[in-house]
């Protein structure tokens, strides 16, 4: 099989946030609620379920990477072929070496993208970060107004993003939105276009809560029903329509509600890889907890090349030869790649099998049943768990 | 064929946050920005590579000189180019 070059790194340099999002895509298991799922093509060999546990041990105990380790990181992830980095997290301000990062990378001629709450960021961290040659911000919001922003975030945090974006804007960095759209807010969608508006985003996301990490364990809270998902789409489609030229829209779709699978990640091991704040590089930030029982490698023992080409984890999935039926002989197979392996390792316990979305997977039965048990309630506001923070040793002050 | 219709006078530039480089891998020109990469073919090249402050009508003067070609038949290229660009916001008039 020929192997691709990658094209981006995602570095989570830390895990640790100021903010609480339930919807939260890191993994959950740092936080003691360990996955021990076998590994469902181990043949009576024992998967190791200890996994997660021994992660939860390292974060503890050898701390997230220091810069220096970041750095190597960066070094060999140019010399592979990337040439974008998005620093995230947790929130990436929470590193105070973050501005030294972001020039290393810019030096190595990296395209550099920092993905932030914004909690953290003074004028001077921006003035920082600008003369450290940063290309563009992506700030997340959680709503369009304090009092519900506040609330999914578990702190008090929206009046301070509006102020922060307008320091971004001022200091000339390119500005992305990002919010999270979900049962709670997607009702808001329109006042969540006009905030976006009004902050002078070139480009703003709006994506549709995807279940992973604690938007998982959260899925009965924050799961849109078809009738919100159905308004949502039309008004996300008209602001489309009518900013064209201004600002950028992306509708991210709530892939549930969809009858085939997302072309996750452009297929597993082919364009994208993450490090995350401890050093395992994994084909997809969520792969770590959806996927425990996949042995993932660390930066700390093993050149990040290697990794890219030999390891186990990221040819588990590469190309068309590991799938099932019915992906095998899909005429689809080469446009979405299943689907999403860790969507299926969630909902089936098998990451090799179709993702359960898809109309053709003989899962799909396990979407529809969420999906009858939302729309048949008549109670739509749940309580949710707030994301807790892991207990890292940090590698800086 | 679409007919696009783009003053010679209008000055083209990246849009802030897009960056013109060389691919190391392919060394190809690319065009990088927030989430997004586009490679660029040389037609495509020759033209972005000179979106520096110059007009349209400028450009096409340069690419006419250095290639000995058309301006006429290049104009269209050009212009063509750049409205693709511009409806993806990679490149603002300015």
């Amino acid at each position: 099989m020929r192997i691709p070059r990658p094209y981006a790194l995602l570095a989570e340099i830390t895990y640790r946030c100021p903010l609480h999002c339930p919807y939260c895509s890191n993994p959950t298991h740092y936080c003691g609620a360990t996955a021990s799922v076998a590994d469902p093509e181990a043949d009576g060999r024992s998967a190791d379920p200890t996994t997660a546990l021994s992660t939860t041990r390292a974060i503890a105990e050898k701390g997230e990477l220091s810069a220096e380790e970041w750095k190597r990181v960066i070094r060999e992830a140019a010399a592979l072929g990337v040439l974008q980095i998005g620093f995230s997290g947790g929130e990436p301000l929470a590193r105070r070496d973050l501005e030294e990062l972001v020039r290393f990378a810019r030096e190595a001629n990296l395209y550099t993208n920092v993905i932030t709450s914004g909690i953290g960021l003074d004028g001077n961290r921006v003035r920082a970060l600008r003369s450290a040659g940063l290309d563009s911000i992506q700030l997340s919001f959680q709503s369009d107004e304090s009092s519900l922003a506040d609330e999914i975030a578990g702190a008090s945090a929206h009046r301070r993003k509006l102020d922060v974006a307008a320091k971004i804007r001022d200091a000339g960095i390119p500005l992305s939105l990002n919010f999270v759209i979900h049962r709670r807010n997607i009702d808001r969608l329109r006042r969540i276009i006009e905030l976006a508006e009004s902050l002078g985003a070139q480009r703003v996301e709006l994506a549709n809560v995807q279940f992973y990490g604690w938007a998982f364990l959260n899925r009965a809270a924050l799961l849109p029903t078809r009738e919100q998902v159905i308004r949502a789409r039309e008004i996300a489609a008209a602001a489309k329509a009518r900013l064209a030229g201004t600002i950028d829209i992306f509708y991210v779709l709530p892939d549930y509600y969809e009858t085939r699978p997302k072309p996750c990640l452009n297929g597993w091991g082919q364009r994208y890889l993450t490090v995350n704040p401890i050093g395992d590089v994994l084909p997809c930030p969520t792969a770590s907890s959806a996927i425990p029982y996949l042995r993932f490698e660390n930066v700390r023992t093993r050149s990040l090349d290697w990794i890219w080409q030999e390891s186990e984890s990221f040819n588990r999935f590469r190309g068309t030869e590991w799938m099932p039926e019915p992906c095998r002989s899909c005429p689809q197979k080469e446009i979405d790649f299943g689907g999403c392996r860790c969507q299926a390792a969630l909902l089936t316990g098998n990451a090799a099998n179709t993702d359960p979305v898809c109309e053709f997977s003989p899962n799909r039965a396990l979407v529809d049943a969420v999906l009858r048990e939302i729309n048949s309630s008549s109670d739509h506001v749940r309580d949710w768990i707030y994301r807790v923070n892991p207990n890292v040793k940090s590698s800086v002050a | 064929m679409r007919a696009i219709t783009i003053s010679g006078s209008v000055q083209p530039r990246l849009t802030s946050g897009v960056r013109l480089q060389t691919d190391s891998v392919t060394s190809k020109s690319v065009l990088l920005y927030p989430e997004g990469i586009i490679e660029l073919n040389e037609t495509a090249h020759e033209i972005v590579s000179r979106c520096d402050g110059r007009s349209v009508a400028e450009i096409v003067q340069a690419l006419a000189k250095e290639y000995d070609a058309d301006a006429a038949a290049l104009a269209s290229d050009v212009r063509e180019t750049l409205f693709d660009l511009h409806r993806r916001k990679l490149i603002e008039w300015t």
